[in-house]
């Protein structure tokens, strides 16, 4: 019954889990995030790579 | 007792109670002991007087238990004992502030119990600890509890201001009287002869695995010694010897099989085989070990000849070395997957922790300690259980020309393969003994003038109080506390001159702070460090009985002086910061450079090693901007984002390429020895361009960036186990954040993925 259950509902409530790194250190959910990380990290732009 | 006109005294929290001189008395007569005048009957004779005073002011009304108090200091100061109306004012407020703090406490108490941790900031100011599990509660607890005693017992009036006014920020003020931050552990000195966790004593490993396991509870230990990240600084060359032992036992075995199938008219023994090696040792003067010597594998045959035939012996030789290469190879992997897994699910710290730990490595050329690179970095790259990125430890590669650095070098190999773990799995990070900083220091041979990084970016290598020591194992860092440098560029108003003396002050004040703190971790003792001091893993410990003060020994760490929003500052001084002009980065490098001048300054006065450090910031990057907004009000480019730049960071929001952000940081890393790190952001695409990859690493060397690493999203879908880039839908299974796999979707992927189990990523 079980099987049959997660046949239909795989995955139904579970987000993606996105790692970033914050001041160094890895982190696997941003749920665990500050207030002010969670912003900072919202504004990251990426740096081009042109002339690296 | 004379009466009075008085007969009850309200107490703060509202009760009425019945006036009671004797109590008064007590109360003076404590003010009068301190100021050492012992007079019982003088103590009456001034509670005599406040009750008169204060029937005299208003008869037959209840008083409030400031205005008695009020009336004791002014009968002591009348009396002409004024030093002990000032120990009694000093009680009161001492009182008021314990008071004080019992009720936030309480307060605090209270939002650790039953705030969800997702709601409660509080909760989340350490990324690493679950506020929502019970051991992770009890720990913010006791970490509550320790800040409120020391803000009203240990700390002086002016630093506990400036704290908790936001011009600083004591970091791990929890542990203030408790311990310090951080320590390379030097694992070679620690495993010889064995060691003891101060739970147990543990032997010298004798296996790679052994090995592994034993550096994971090292690192274990010394967490519960301190309150900072714990690092490995010579993972290659230390694991490496395990690496050697795990060869020569496999050699042996190997050995033993193969006389058994090859010479099955004798018999033959485990002691047979030791001693056949032992003999072959002797005659060759090498050991069996990884790239085998030929003259050790001609003294073997020789040994052997006696008694197998010579078509055995040649087939034992062409045997042995490759099958036991291979099985160390395989043993090894599976230890270092042992490493990764451990270190990211072990608890220390009452449960509630998994350990801040970090392993640096790169420079060992020996063919065990690149063995543990190469097996360390594979298995980082295969990852977790369904793929899930290791979080722990944080991984260090450390570059040198001459070792990995170009393409003739001998761990070049490993330079690329750490180049594309780091592209898969965000670790390993950079940091660059050519760096001049750091090359003044490099001995080639000696590990320990390596420099290593340890926690999110803490490094030790100069040391004033013993110049003969510069080195970077068994010391570290004993406290930090950083200064709010926005609000020093807000408060001068375009005023140059005021913000650098104003600077000055706030220096001056937070080292005399780092040294109030390090009165109370100096008189310490062995016993209270049972791992770190205990087993001789912090510099010199080793010549101290249990009972000894610390004091000595700790001069070797750093007492250091961070910064936060080095951007946010010249925007309130000069309108710009320093990712927008050149003159603005001169501008930043000339405060930067002011504040490491002033550690080099203080070093030399107190024979210690204060030290800068480019602040990691991760509860304070919102705590000081949130505190600003409240009195500056939202200033653009200032106060008007929830968080402060990191340290001397461009700040996160402005768009700049890879290589002028690289140019803008590097100088600002040689003015910070605490501590330093610069970040490059990539999207996905760009981090799987492996060339584009090592370009920004070599691009960082290059520049004299001390520590750097390169942030790119990592995603997983933890139901398919897909990693990689999601944006809204889930590349492998189609599916969105919170929806179910379609049906027809799940049965396609469970033919195509057979050894995923199940989809459901459950837990």
């Amino acid at each position: 019954m079980m099987e049959n259950n997660t046949n239909i509902q795989a995955g139904k409530g579970i987000g993606f889990e996105r790692i970033r790194r914050i001041t160094g250190y890895l982190v696997g959910t941003m749920d665990k995030w500050n207030d002010g990380k969670k912003a900072e990290e919202h504004d990251r732009v990426k740096h081009d790579i042109h002339n690296a | 007792m004379q009466k009075t006109g008085v007969r009850t005294i309200t107490k703060r929290d509202g009760r009425e109670v019945l006036y009671d001189e004797t109590k008064i008395a007590k109360a003076i007569l404590k003010a009068l002991v301190a100021t050492g005048k012992e007079d019982v009957p003088l103590a009456a004779q001034i509670a005599n007087e406040v009750g008169a005073a204060l029937s005299a002011k208003n008869s037959g009304q209840s008083y409030l238990i400031e205005d008695v108090q009020d009336e004791v200091e002014k009968a002591l100061m009348r009396a002409g004992y004024e030093d002990a109306a000032k120990s009694y004012i000093l009680y009161r407020a001492q009182r008021t502030n314990v008071r004080e703090a019992n009720t936030s406490l309480m307060k605090a108490f209270d939002e650790i119990t039953n705030a969800d941790a997702r709601q409660s900031d509080l909760k989340r100011d350490n990324a690493n600890v679950d506020g929502n599990t019970a051991m992770g509660s009890m720990l913010q607890i006791g970490s509550a509890a320790a800040k409120a005693y020391n803000s009203a017992y240990l700390v002086t009036k002016q630093h506990a201001q400036a704290h908790t006014e936001g011009a600083i920020h004591i970091h791990d003020f929890d542990f203030y009287s408790l311990t310090t931050t951080c320590c390379q552990i030097d694992l070679d000195q620690l495993f010889s002869g064995g060691f003891s966790t101060g739970h147990g004593f543990l032997r010298e490993p004798q296996d790679i695995q052994s090995y592994a396991a034993l550096a994971c509870i090292a690192i274990q230990s010394n967490q519960n010694d301190q309150h900072g990240g714990q690092s490995v600084p010579n993972f290659d060359y230390a694991l490496g010897k395990g690496v050697a032992k795990t060869y020569r036992r496999l050699f042996t075995e190997n050995l033993l099989k193969a006389l058994e199938l090859l010479a099955p008219d004798k018999e033959w023994s485990k002691d047979q085989a030791k001693l056949l090696v032992a003999l072959a040792e002797e005659k060759a003067g090498t050991g069996p070990k990884l790239a085998l010597d030929e003259t050790y594998l001609a003294s073997l045959r020789e040994v052997l000849l006696p008694m197998v035939s010579a078509e055995a012996a040649d087939q034992i030789l062409a045997f042995l070395p490759n099958t036991t290469e291979k099985e160390t190879d395989r043993r090894t992997y599976q230890a270092m997957e042992a490493v990764i897994h451990n270190l990211n699910s072990m608890h220390s710290r009452a449960g509630a922790q998994t350990p801040f730990s970090s392993i640096n490595y790169g420079t060992d050329t020996s063919p065990e300690g690149r063995m543990v690179m190469k097996n360390v970095m594979l298995a980082t790259e295969a990852g977790l259980g369904h793929s899930e990125t290791p979080i722990f430890p944080i991984q260090i590669f450390k570059l040198k020309a001459g070792v990995n650095y170009n393409p003739e070098d001998p761990n070049y190999d490993l330079f690329e393969l750490a180049c594309r773990c780091s592209a898969k799995r965000l670790f390993p990070n950079f940091t660059n003994l050519d760096a001049p900083y750091n090359l003044q220091y490099y001995k080639p041979g000696r590990p320990e003038t390596e420099i290593a990084t340890m926690g999110c970016r803490t490094r030790v290598m100069a040391n004033v109080y013993d110049p003969t020591r510069q080195t970077a194992f068994g010391r570290g860092n004993l406290s930090f506390t950083s200064i709010n440098l926005p609000r020093l560029g807000i408060e001068a108003k375009g005023d140059e001159t005021k913000f650098y003396q104003d600077l000055d002050n706030v220096l001056e004040l937070v080292s005399a702070q780092l040294l109030d703190r390090f009165e109370i971790q100096a008189k310490k003792s062995v016993r209270n460090f049972p791992f770190l001091m205990g087993q001789g893993v912090w510099m010199d410990s080793e010549t101290l009985g249990p009972d000894d003060e610390i004091r000595e020994v700790l001069k070797h760490g750093t007492l250091s002086i961070g910064f936060i929003g080095l951007a946010e500052t010249l925007k309130a001084l000069y309108g710009h910061h320093h990712g927008e002009s050149d003159e603005m980065q001169q501008k930043g490098l000339a405060i930067v450079s002011h504040m490491n001048d002033f550690c080099a300054k203080k070093s030399k006065e107190k024979g210690m090693n204060f030290t800068l450090l480019a602040t990691p910031a991760e509860g304070l990057s919102g705590r000081f901007v949130k505190i600003d907004r409240k009195k500056y009000g939202s200033l653009p480019g200032i106060t008007d984002r929830d968080y402060y730049t990191n340290s001397f960071h461009v700040p996160v929001y402005h768009p700049i390429s890879a290589y002028d952000k690289i140019q803008k940081e590097a100088p600002y890393h040689a003015l910070t020895p605490a501590g330093h790190i610069t970040y490059v952001e990539l999207d996905g695409d760009t981090a799987d361009n492996l060339e584009a990859f090592m370009a920004i690493v070599r691009c960082m060397h290059d520049a004299g960036v001390g520590y750097g690493s390169i942030n790119h999203p990592v995603d997983r879908d933890p139901v398919c186990g897909y990693v990689g880039i999601i944006d809204e839908v889930c590349p492998r299974c189609g599916r969105r954040a919170g929806e179910p796999i379609a049906p027809d979707k799940l049965d396609e992927l469970r033919r195509q993925y057979p050894q995923i189990t199940e989809f459901c990523g459950c837990h």
